[in-house]
């Protein structure tokens, strides 16, 4: 080793970092870690909130397909109900035309 | 044993804060960017605690964290077009001028006229006791590279100190 690298060496010592640095790490250190608490809280408040969203939107949704089967049956039971009386009603009037011109013949 | 080992945060910015700041401080140039680069480095120790392995593992991870920051704020400087080292007479506390002796203060300002990757080799050479291995480890450089780095470095160091410290005996 020459007298340059010495002199490097002696000149290149460690300087002692101001009083202040430690203070301040610890200070922001201590900022993101409520930071970083307050972030995981806001996080997990949104999972809640997206969670009970999508749980009332699907029951919705359930009850929705629930309540249109319902109302579809009841429209087919009035429809049969309608053809019913229909029905009825066109025999009683086949019955009553097939009895008249029985007693036009007669 | 390094299984063992808890990282305390407190305890390793004791034991390592004026390495970091001094690599930050004499890469930069501006003991207020190194001190926001020192900061920055324990912060994001902090955030990766729980990745650090041992007490050595320490020491190199904030080594290389401290060069690759102090790297980065230079290149934002020279983006803005702004060097620290050129400004440096005209800001107060650069490292040169703290140094505790007069001869020690010319060796580390011919020290900041150098090239930032032949300053960087020196700086962990002769601050940090480095071997070229280590100094390429800790910048991600092969070893041939460093081995040139500090070649060319202590050379141009020898070249400039042959004129300037020859001007500043006789001065004395």
């Amino acid at each position: 080793m020459d007298e340059m690298e010495r002199e490097l060496r002696q000149s290149l010592a460690r300087r002692p970092a101001p009083s202040r640095l430690k203070r301040r790490v610890m200070e922001q250190r201590r900022q993101q870690q409520s930071q970083r608490t307050h972030q995981r809280l806001l996080l997990w408040q949104r999972m809640a909130a997206t969670l009970v969203l999508a749980c009332t939107l699907g029951g919705l949704l359930a009850w929705r397909h629930t309540q249109q089967q319902r109302k579809g049956e009841q429209l087919r039971q009035q429809v049969f109900t309608a053809l019913r009386i229909t029905n009825h009603a066109l025999n009683q009037m086949n019955q009553q035309l097939t009895a008249h011109s029985r007693d036009d013949q007669e | 044993m390094a299984l063992d080992w808890q990282p305390d945060f407190e305890q390793l910015v004791d034991e390592h804060q004026s390495m970091v700041f001094s690599l930050a401080w004499r890469m930069t140039g501006d003991r207020g960017l190194a001190e926001e680069i020192a900061q920055d480095v324990f912060l994001e120790l902090d955030r990766n605690l729980a990745k650090i392995e041992s007490p050595m593992h320490a020491l190199h991870w904030l080594r290389r964290v401290a060069m690759s920051r102090s790297a980065d704020a230079m290149r934002r400087l020279r983006v803005r077009g702004l060097d620290r080292w050129v400004e440096m007479d005209q800001e107060f506390g650069s490292p040169a001028e703290e140094s505790g002796s007069p001869l020690g203060a010319r060796v580390e300002q011919l020290l900041s006229t150098l090239p930032e990757t032949q300053r960087a080799a020196l700086v962990l050479r002769y601050q940090e006791d480095l071997t070229p291995e280590e100094i390429a480890a800790t910048l991600s450089m092969p070893v041939a590279t460093v081995k040139s780095h500090l070649q060319r470095g202590l050379k141009l160091l020898r070249a400039k100190a042959s004129s300037h410290l020859k001007e500043y005996i006789r001065g004395v």
